[in-house]
């Protein structure tokens, strides 16, 4: 056991430290906001095409797909230095972190140059087509259908909750290949262009805001999408959702950590000496949050380190889990610890920061929502006890 | 940063769960309960074993290893509800020995603690005054709810002698009827409470401990003996979640195994979840110790707090999911409950501790 991270990997983080002071772009180039997830302004795709060039957007990947092939516990070490500066790598996350690897992982030489790299580059923004209006928590009852025609697939259906879509240049998108085997194994993936003929987006707001546009329905109507379109092998999609990012799995905590980390800096600068601050039932449940924040950390050094070794940690699901809802936890207490001060929706919780999302200063009520992203996105929190339950306690199904 | 243990570490938790599953079984710690057995036998394997030596330096004839390994065989024992001493020995006597004691006395009595002396440490602060009187000093007052108060040899005694704070190490057989014990009969039957009052105890000067900053000493020392019941109790946690995972396992209603009910499932994996942070921070806490770092302290409250907190969910979760099996006095949960229970009411209760977390933290 060591409290230190080993000197090489500190090395990293101060060179990466260093470039970020002299290549971080200044407030007044950042005017233009993002607007999705899948909406990244000029000044944005330029920085995020600086990270790709210098190898520090995707440290673990080789150089022509904006990496240096760091060991794991760099890229843990580059990713935490971006997390405390609050700074966004990409403001088309999923493009980044999911859609991205995913083609890198299972695509053909042809798609990684055509998508993935470009998507990277900030040059493309891409969209996930995962759930529908009939498949959330059971993703391989999807129905979205794509019947082989010619030299490729015509695709009906539909889609929902899918982040960007409207802005996005391609879905990734899961349809079903085969109606006739078991639903795991009638899984195919395809990229649509967003547009192709057929397809349509409508974006619809969330309960944050009205214009709060994010979430999309996608409607595929007899949309034709080319055979050299397929990820991976016919009917084997089912491998893609679940294989997508190798060992930097073991880094996916880091986002509900950023979120309970910065109720536990947000929340202490807003009351730091003023009397909430000496409210013992304040402090009683701060505490508790900065604990919460503690341990997630240490479980997720714990995760990356094995990872790092080799092994495949069965924890993963403990930290979304705990990860999400203490993130959670922690902002309504802030919202229910400031009562009336907290009120005002257009008041920001933290410094304005260009570099990262609005929605990361935003009210107090706008974060506890938004925090309902972590425990519901990627796999519920019930979804989880249950894996939790089965695979590390052994209960039966 | 590396939390995992090493592969030594994880040599010696392996033969120490072995030997407490055998020398300190379900039965053994029974027979302590309902039959009065005296624990000194494990006692004394324990020091055969060189266990009360593990976190001692080798020039006063311990093993030189650290709180890590420590807290491996403390959570160990916390697992067993043990119904020896080593808790308030090697986390409470010997902590403040090492901080506060001066060469000689580090020596003297942490060697007579590898072999084998039971010590325990009486906070007393103002409720113990200390006066000078020829060729020593004079203790009088009382002290509460002192772990093992009833049976450690040697007591180390935190008084306040003028206006400073002092610590001396009275000896029980020399304190005479000058130390009267009246014990607590606690809610968990494996540990020792008692409440000393001492009245005119003399003890000699070479039994002031006088290793410098005694006040500072003293904090560090009480730090080491939160800790130590933190990582008891995440023992303890541990056990009953593992009496539960079996339980539900086993136990079938409606056809099939109670444990394949999502209800179940998904308290069973809370009590994991609590148990997971609170280990994670306990094993930092004693890190931060090893590495004399200065997030010890409030890394020793985390730890208590998290551990308080985990007892909470495993305790009100472990009983429910039993259901009646779990009310009975037959069925080992009730003795990992008890010492879940009871660490959260030493040194600090959990609500303390996360408040002291907060104004640390709050203070920036």
């Amino acid at each position: 056991m060591k409290l230190q991270f080993p000197p090489e990997a500190e090395a990293v983080r101060a060179e990466f430290a260093a470039w970020l002071d002299a290549n971080t772009p200044p407030q007044q180039e950042a005017i233009v906001r993002a607007r999705s997830t899948a909406d990244s302004p000029p000044w944005a795709r330029r920085f995020q095409r600086a990270m790709f060039d210098a190898g520090w957007l995707m440290p673990g990947q080789p150089p022509e797909h904006g990496g240096r092939n760091a060991p794991l516990l760099e890229q843990f070490v580059i990713q935490e230095e971006l997390l405390r500066r609050r700074i966004y790598r990409s403001f088309n996350p999923q493009g980044l972190s999911i859609i991205a690897p995913s083609i890198l992982m299972f695509g053909t030489a042809e798609q990684k140059q055509r998508w993935a790299v470009p998507v990277l580059r900030g040059e493309l923004t891409a969209a996930l087509g995962m759930s529908e209006p009939g498949a959330g928590s059971d993703l391989a009852g999807l129905r979205t259908r794509a019947v082989a025609d010619g030299d490729g697939f015509v695709v009906n259906g539909q889609k929902v909750w899918t982040s960007g879509a409207h802005h996005a240049d391609f879905i990734l998108t899961f349809v079903r290949t085969d109606p006739d085997v078991p639903k795991h194994k009638g899984i195919s993936v395809l990229i649509i262009p967003t547009d192709t003929p057929g397809v349509t987006r409508r974006p619809f707001g969330s309960f944050c805001a009205k214009d709060d546009l994010d979430f999309n329905e996608v409607f595929f109507d007899n949309a034709f999408v080319p055979r050299e379109n397929l990820v991976g092998e016919l009917n084997a999609g089912w491998a893609v959702t679940t294989g997508t990012l190798g060992e930097e799995r073991a880094l996916l905590w880091l986002t509900n950590y950023e979120r309970i980390d910065d109720t536990v800096r947000d929340f202490a600068a807003h009351v730091r000496g003023t009397p909430i601050a000496d409210d013992p039932i304040v402090q009683d449940w701060y505490g508790r949050v900065v604990v919460d924040a503690t341990a997630l950390r240490l479980l997720g050094y714990r995760s990356v380190a094995k990872m790092a070794r080799g092994e495949d940690p069965a924890e993963l699901s403990i930290l979304k889990l705990f990860g999400s809802e203490a993130a959670q936890q922690s902002a309504n207490s802030a919202l229910e610890a400031l009562g009336p001060a907290a009120l005002d929706r257009d008041r920001p919780t933290a410094p304005f920061n260009h570099m990262n999302n609005e929605h990361m200063s935003s009210s107090w009520f706008d974060r506890y929502c938004r925090s309902f992203a972590g425990t519901i996105a990627g796999g519920t929190s019930e979804i989880q006890r249950n894996i939790i339950a089965e695979r590390i306690l052994g209960l039966p199904r | 940063m590396d939390l995992d243990l090493d592969d030594d570490q994880r040599a010696l938790q392996e033969t120490v769960q072995t030997v407490v599953a055998k020398a300190c079984s379900p039965a053994f710690v029974r027979s302590v309960i309902e039959d009065s057995v005296d624990p000194a036998g494990w006692w004394s394997t324990m020091v055969e074993l060189d266990w009360p030596a593990l976190a001692i330096a080798e020039d006063a004839g311990g093993l030189g290893l650290t709180w890590i390994e420590l807290a491996i065989v403390l959570e160990a024992l916390g697992y067993a509800a043990d119904p020896s001493p080593y808790l308030a020995t090697t986390t409470q006597f010997a902590p403040i020995v090492r901080r506060c004691g001066d060469a000689d006395q580090v020596r003297t009595w942490l060697g007579a603690v590898a072999a084998g002396t039971v010590g325990t440490l009486a906070l007393g602060g103002h409720a113990i005054r200390a006066t000078s009187v020829d060729g020593g000093w004079q203790l009088d007052g009382r002290v509460e709810h002192v772990v093992d108060g009833d049976r450690a040899g040697e007591i180390a005694v935190v008084a306040t002698a003028a206006d400073d704070v002092a610590v001396f190490v009275v000896n029980r057989a020399a304190a005479g009827g000058s130390l009267t014990v009246a014990p607590i009969p606690a809610f968990d039957h494996t540990v020792h409470i008692a409440d000393l009052s001492f009245g005119a105890t003399v003890v000699g000067e070479s039994r002031r401990l006088a290793g410098g900053d005694i006040a500072a000493g003293v904090a560090v020392a009480v730090e080491e003996a939160t800790l130590g019941w933190s990582i008891a109790t995440v023992g303890a946690c541990q056990r009953i979640l593992d009496l539960v995972v079996d339980y539900v396992k086993q136990r079938h209603q409606f056809g099939v195994p109670i444990g394949s009910f999502q209800a179940v499932k998904h308290k069973a994996v809370d009590m994991y979840v609590a148990i997971e942070r609170a280990r994670a921070i306990a094993y930092y806490a004693a890190l931060t110790i090893v590495e004399d770092d200065p997030r010890r302290s409030v890394a020793v409250s985390m730890a208590k707090a998290a551990a308080g907190e985990c007892q909470e969910v495993a305790f009100q979760h472990g009983v429910q999911l039993f259901g009646g099996m779990g009310f009975t006095w037959e069925n080992d949960l009730q003795i990992a409950l008890r010492r879940a229970k009871l660490g959260a009411a030493m040194f600090g209760s959990t609500s303390d501790h996360r408040r002291r977390v907060a104004q640390e933290a709050l203070a920036g």
